[in-house]
C-alpha cells in the first residue's frame, strides 16, 4: 500500500498539524536538550557563555525546523529524497573542494552563521533515499542482486566521500545506519552474512597494511585502534581520553558529585569535555544515576521512533522513521561506548547534548520528518 | 490494461460456466494475491524490527551495564609506564658475616620542575632559593619562564626539605620517588663496599647501579629481583673491621706515614675478616677520581691493599727460606755462609748497613733477614724452580679478591729472570706485588702447605687449594717466623699470648722515573697468630713512615710496622675469638695451703 491510498482527508490540515505531531516525543527531545544545557554550562565554570546559550538558541532554531518540516506532508518528502540526497552529495564534494580544514581533516562548509557539516546532512538524506528506494521498488524483487547492488552504491558513494576527509567515525556510522535500514527492508540473510565474513577480511587487511605503502588509515587511526584495544599502554598520551574519562565516571560513583561538582572535567583534565566527551561530565556530578537516565531518554526517544514506525502503513514512512531511529541509536551508543571505553574514541557526539551546530540541527530536522510521517499517517477516522 | 493470467484457470472457467463474471473472479485474485505478498513483507518486516529491537536492547544492557561497573569502580588515576620507564628497584643489601648491615636502600625523592605547569614562576624560584640556599634565583627564573619543559632542580632531597618545598605549592614543582644506597656505616670498609650511584635517572624512579668495590663486581646479584632481595654476606667482621681501621689510623698517624693498608685474613678458609686502606673515603658521598698530573695512589679512592704493587721487601725472604726446606736441600739448622763480599751479574749483595753476619743457620738467615743468606738458597733453588713456587703462590697474576679493582693489581716481574733477578727477589726486590698477595701467601704456610684464595664472601670450613709445600716445611717456616718476633727484627711484634710469628720488610720506593728514594720507604709486617696453630694472616703495611727514636730516624718496619701489627693483634685477637695462652705467672702472696 503506498500513500496514494492514503485517506488524505482524514489527516488534519493547516496549522492544526501542530496538534497532531508527536508531544511526548518533542517533550523527550527538550528534556535532553536540557541536559545538554545543563552540561554546557557546567562545563563552562557555571556560566551560559561560551557555550550554553548558542547552544540554546540552536535548539530553538531546530524547534522551528523540526516543526516547519513536520508540517509538510511525508510523501514531499518522499518525493523529495532524491534531490536530498543529490544535494548532500554537492555538498560533501563541495566540502572536499572548498572546505575549511579544522583538527587536521576537511569536514566544514563555512556558511557565516554556523559551520554545516555536510556528513551529518548526509546521514539523514541517505536514510531518505534507501527508504524511497524501497517503498518504489517492489517487494519481491527486494533480494535480487542487482537491485541490492543499486541501494549498495547508494550507501557506499556518501561513505567513501566521508572516508576521504578523513571521517572515520561518520563514515562507519554511515555504513551501519545503511546496512541497517537494509536489513529492515527484507534484503536476504545471506547478503548481509557475505557482507560481516567480508568486514572480518577487511579488517585483517586493515591491520596488514599497517607499516606498508598501501597503508589504509592514518598512522592516528591505528594508534586510536591500539589504545583502544590497551588503553593502559599510553595512559598519558593517546589513551589519555579513555583514562581520563573513565576516571571520571568511576569518581561520579552511584549518585554524582554534584552539580558543578565535577573535578575531573572542570579542572581541565578532560580534552573535548564540551563535545564529544561531555558525558563524562554528566557521569561524574550525576553519577550512575544521572548517567542511566539519560541512556533511558534515549531509549525512549528510539521506542518513540519504532512506535511512530509501526503506526504507518507504507513502507517509506516507516522505513525513514526507523532509519532515523538507527541514526540516533548510533549516535548515542558509540558516543557512550567510546567514552566509557567499549569503542575506539571516533568522534561522534553525544546527540542533542555535545556542543555543535549542524548535528543538532540535522537531528531536529531529521525528528521533522518523524512528525511529519507520525502526523500524515493514515487513520481510520478523523 | 494488460491482464495477468490468472490462477486457478480451472476455477474460472467453472465459474464461467456457471455465468459469473469472470472480472469478479479475477479481481478477488488480485486482491488475495496482493494481501498475502503484503501480509508476507510485514511478517519479514516486523520479524526484522524484532532482530533490530534485540539489538537495540543488548546494546543497552551493555551500555547500561557498563555504565554502572565503571560508576562502582574506583576512581584510580594510572600510573605512567612509558617503556622504558621500568627500572628495576629494591637492589639487595650487603650485610656482613653476622648479618650486621653494610649497605642498604633508602628511599629518597628528587625534585624537578615543569615550567609549563607553573602558576608563579618568580615566587616558585624565590621559594626554592629559601629551601636551598645554592641554588641561583635568576637562573631558575630564567629556566622556568624560558621554553624549557622539564628540568632537574635536585637529585636527592631530604624529607623536611620535601615538605618545604611542598609547601611553596607551585604545581609546576613535582617529586620523584627513588631508592638511594646508604651506608649505615660511614666510612667503614669503604673500599670493599665501593659505592653506587645513579644510572638510568626516570621521573619516577631512577636505577641505582654500583661503581666500585663488591657494589659493582656483584652489581647483576644485587640487582637481580630473582634473588628476592636476598642480602650479599660478606666475611667481614664490622667488629673487628672498625678496630682495625682505629687502630691503623692511630698507627699511620703516630708513624707519620702518609698511608697504611692492613689485611686481616682467616688462613684456612681465605676469607677476608678486615681489610683497611687509609686515607679512606664515605662512599655515601663518594669523591671524584683524580684527574691527571697527580699520583693516584695519593687519592682516597686508591685501594692500597690490592692496587698498591710494591716491592715488599725482606718479607719475601720466608719463601725462598720454605722452599728450600721443601726441597730438602736444607733443614732450618743448616748453616750458611753469609759473609760477603757476593757479586750476581757484576752486582754487589749487600746487607742492612753493610752489616757481615758471617756464618748463620737458615733460621738465624730469617731472623737476622741477611740477604746474602737468602740470596745463596736461590742460587741453590735456581730460578726455573723459585719461579714455579712464587707462580704456585698466586704472585704472578692479580689476586682473586672479589672487588673490581683487585683486577688492577697485576704484580711486576722481571722480563728476563736471571740469576741477578733470582738473587734480589729472593729478599723481595724486582717482583712487585699487593699487600694481599702476601697475606695469601703467607697463608700457605700458616695452614700447613695450602694455597687459599683470598675472597671477600663469607665461607664456611676450609678452602685449601692445591698443596704449595710439605706440611714440613710449613711447619719450619713457621717456627722461624715465630723466632723473628721473639728474638729477630720484629721484637715489638711480641702479643703476650698469641704467639705472633712473622716477617718484616722494608723496601725503598721507586721514583718515577726509575731509581729508588733514599728516604721514603714502604714498611711491611706480615705476621701469622697464634704461630703454635695459626687461624689469622696479618699483613700492615705503612707507607713512607718515619719516626725518631733514640736520636735516629727510624723508617724500617722492624720500628714502625711491627708495633701498628702488635697493637692491632692485641685489639682484634680477642674479637676474633682467640684465647691468649699466658704463662703461669708467679703466683706473688699466695701460699696454698692444705689442712
Amino acid at each position: 500500500m503506498s500513500y496514494l491510498e492514503y485517506n488524505v482527508k482524514s489527516t488534519p490540515t493547516g496549522l492544526r498539524k501542530i496538534l497532531y505531531m508527536n508531544w511526548p516525543l518533542t517533550l523527550l527531545l527538550a528534556s535532553v536538550a536540557g541536559v545538554g544545557f545543563l552540561m554546557l554550562y557546567s562545563v563552562a565554570g557555571g556560566s551560559y557563555s561560551p557555550w550554553a546559550e548558542p547552544q540554546m538558541k540552536r535548539f530553538a532554531l531546530g524547534l522551528a525546523v523540526m516543526t516547519a518540516v513536520a508540517l509538510v506532508p511525508i510523501w514531499f518528502w518522499r518525493n523529495m529524497a532524491v534531490v536530498a540526497y543529490c544535494i548532500s552529495i554537492l555538498l560533501l564534494l563541495a566540502v572536499e573542494l572548498f572546505g575549511t580544514v579544522g583538527m587536521g581533516a576537511q569536514r566544514w562548509i563555512d556558511l557565516g552563521f554556523m559551520r554545516l557539516q555536510p556528513s551529518e546532512l548526509m546521514k539523514i538524506t541517505m536514510v531518505m533515499l534507501l527508504a524511497a528506494y524501497y517503498d518504489w521498488l517492489p517487494g519481491q524483487k527486494t533480494s535480487r542482486p542487482i537491485w541490492v547492488l543499486i541501494p549498495v552504491m547508494m550507501i557506499l558513494l556518501p561513505t567513501f566521500m566521508v572516508l576521504k576527509q578523513p571521517d572515520l567515525g561518520t563514515a562507519i556510522l554511515l555504513l551501519a545506519a545503511g546496512g541497517g535500514l537494509m536489513f529492515l527492508a527484507g534484503v536476504h540473510w545471506a547478503y548481509f552474512a557475505a557482507v560481516i565474513a567480508s568486514g572480518v577480511g577487511v579488517i585483517v587487511a586493515v591491520f596488514k597494511s599497517r607499516g606498508t605503502d598501501w597503508q589504509m588509515l592514518k598512522d592516528y587511526q591505528y594508534r586510536r585502534i591500539d589504545t583502544f584495544l590497551d588503553p593502559s599502554t599510553d595512559p598519558l598520551g593517546a589513551g589519555y581520553h579513555i583514562t581520563q574519562s573513565k576516571i571520571a565516571l568511576g569518581s561520579g560513583g552511584w549518585s554524582g558529585r554534584g552539580f558543578m561538582q565535577g573535578t575531573q572535567s572542570r579542572l581541565n583534565f578532560l580534552p573535548e569535555k564540551h563535545t564529544d566527551f561531555i558525558f563524562t561530565t554528566l557521569a561524574e556530578e550525576f553519577g550512575f544515576i544521572g548517567g542511566f537516565s539519560l541512556l533511558l531518554l534515549y531509549s525512549l526517544i528510539l521506542l518513540f521512533c519504532i512506535a511512530t514506525a509501526l503506526a504507518t502503513r507504507d513502507r517509506f514512512s516507516s522505513l525513514v522513521t526507523l532509519g532515523i531511529g538507527i541514526n540516533f541509536f548510533l549516535f548515542f551508543a558509540v558516543n557512550m561506548s567510546m567514552v566509557m571505553g567499549l569503542a575506539p574514541v571516533v568522534g561522534v557526539p553525544l546527540p542533542m547534548v555535545s556542543y555543535g551546530g549542524s548535528a543538532m540541527l540535522v537531528l531536529m530536522a531529521a525528528f521533522g520528518i518523524v512528525h511529519s510521517a507520525h502526523i500524515h499517517r493514515p487513520r481510520h477516522r478523523v | 490494461m494488460i491482464r495477468t493470467p490468472l490462477r486457478p484457470l480451472a476455477r474460472i472457467l467453472a465459474a464461467r460456466d456457471k455465468g459469473e463474471n469472470p472480472d469478479t473472479i479475477e479481481r478477488e485474485n488480485i486482491r488475495r494475491r496482493h494481501e498475502a505478498m503484503r501480509d508476507k513483507t510485514r511478517a519479514r518486516a516486523e520479524g526484522r524490527l524484532l532482530v533490530l529491537g534485540a539489538f537495540f536492547l543488548l546494546a543497552f544492557g551493555v551500555v547500561g551495564g557498563r555504565m554502572g561497573a565503571l560508576a562502582l569502580s574506583e576512581a584510580r588515576e594510572p600510573v605512567a609506564s612509558a617503556p622504558g620507564a621500568r627500572i628495576a628497584a629494591q637492589r639487595a643489601d650487603i650485610v656482613d658475616r653476622h648479618g650486621r648491615i653494610l649497605a642498604t636502600n633508602f628511599e629518597t625523592h628528587s625534585l624537578y620542575a615543569q615550567p609549563p605547569l607553573m602558576v608563579d614562576p618568580v615566587a616558585a624560584a624565590d621559594g626554592l632559593v629559601a629551601v636551598f640556599p645554592d641554588l641561583d634565583r635568576d637562573r631558575l627564573i630564567k629556566d622556568f619562564t624560558g621554553k624549557r619543559k622539564f628540568l632537574w632542580i635536585k637529585k636527592r632531597i631530604s624529607p623536611e626539605q620535601k615538605q618545604a618545598v611542598h609547601d611553596i605549592g607551585d604545581p609546576g614543582l613535582l617529586f620523584g620517588p627513588r631508592e638511594m644506597r646508604l651506608y649505615p656505616n660511614g666510612q667503614l670498609a669503604a673500599h670493599i663496599l665501593g659505592g653506587a650511584s645513579f644510572g638510568k635517572e626516570g621521573v619516577s624512579s631512577a636505577e641505582v647501579i654500583g661503581v666500585a668495590g663488591v657494589e659493582k663486581r656483584f652489581d647483576g646479584y644485587l640487582r637481580d629481583p630473582a634473588n628476592g632481595a636476598k642480602p650479599l654476606q660478606l666475611s667481614l667482621d664490622l667488629t673487628v673491621q672498625t678496630a682495625v681501621e682505629r687502630v691503623l689510623f692511630g698507627g699511620m698517624k703516630i708513624m707519620n706515614a702518609k698511608g697504611a693498608s692492613a689485611v686481616l685474613m682467616n688462613v684456612h678458609t681465605g676469607e677476608v675478616v678486615a681489610a683497611a686502606s687509609l686515607p679512606s673515603f664515605d662512599p655515601n658521598d663518594r669523591p671524584n677520581p683524580p684527574t691527571s698530573g697527580f699520583d693516584p695512589s695519593d687519592s682516597p679512592l686508591f685501594n692500597r691493599y690490592v692496587q698498591g704493587v710494591y716491592e715488599l721487601g725482606s718479607v719475601y725472604k720466608i719463601f725462598t727460606a720454605a722452599q728450600a726446606i721443601d726441597l730438602g736441600l736444607v733443614n732450618s739448622d743448616t748453616v750458611i755462609d753469609t759473609a760477603g763480599p757476593m757479586k750476581v751479574g757484576g752486582f754487589r749483595i749487600g746487607e742492612f748497613r753493610n752489616k757481615n753476619y758471617g756464618k748463620l743457620s737458615v733460621a738465624d738467615v730469617i731472623v737476622k733477614s741477611s740477604n746474602r743468606g737468602t740470596g745463596r738458597l736461590a742460587l741453590h733453588i735456581g730460578a726455573q724452580r723459585q719461579q714455579e713456587f712464587l707462580g704456585a703462590l698466586g704472585l704472578f697474576e692479580p689476586t682473586p679478591f672479589e672487588i673490581v679493582e683487585a683486577a688492577g693489581g697485576h704484580p711486576l716481574k722481571p722480563k728476563n729472570w736471571g740469576e741477578l733477578s733470582t738473587v734480589t727477589i729472593s729478599y723481595g726486590h724486582g717482583l712487585s706485588t699487593s699487600p694481599m698477595h702476601l697475606a695469601a701467601s703467607y697463608a700457605a704456610i700458616a695452614n700447613g702447605g695450602y694455597y687459599v684464595s683470598p675472597t671477600v664472601l663469607k665461607k664456611s670450613g676450609a678452602q685449601y687449594g692445591p698443596r704449595v709445600m710439605s706440611a714440613n716445611a710449613a711447619g719450619q717456616a713457621r717456627d722461624m717466623l715465630r723466632k723473628v718476633v721473639t728474638s729477630g727484627t720484629a721484637s715489638f711484634g711480641e702479643v703476650p699470648g698469641y704467639e705472633v710469628g712473622g716477617k718484616t720488610g722494608t723496601a725503598d720506593k721507586p721514583r718515577p722515573r726509575g731509581g729508588y728514594y733514599e728516604d721514603k720507604v714502604i714498611a711491611t709486617f706480615a705476621s701469622v697468630f697464634p704461630s703454635s696453630d695459626p687461624q689469622f694472616v696479618l699483613v700492615v703495611a705503612l707507607d713512607e713512615p718515619s719516626i725518631v727514636a733514640y736520636g735516629e730516624k727510624r723508617r724500617t718496619a722492624g720500628w714502625t710496622a711491627v708495633p701498628v701489627a702488635a697493637e692491632l693483634i692485641g685489639r682484634v685477637a680477642p674479637l676474633l675469638g682467640l684465647r691468649p695462652k699466658l704463662a703461669a705467672g708467679e703466683k706473688a702472696g699466695i701460699t696454698l695451703t692444705s689442712n
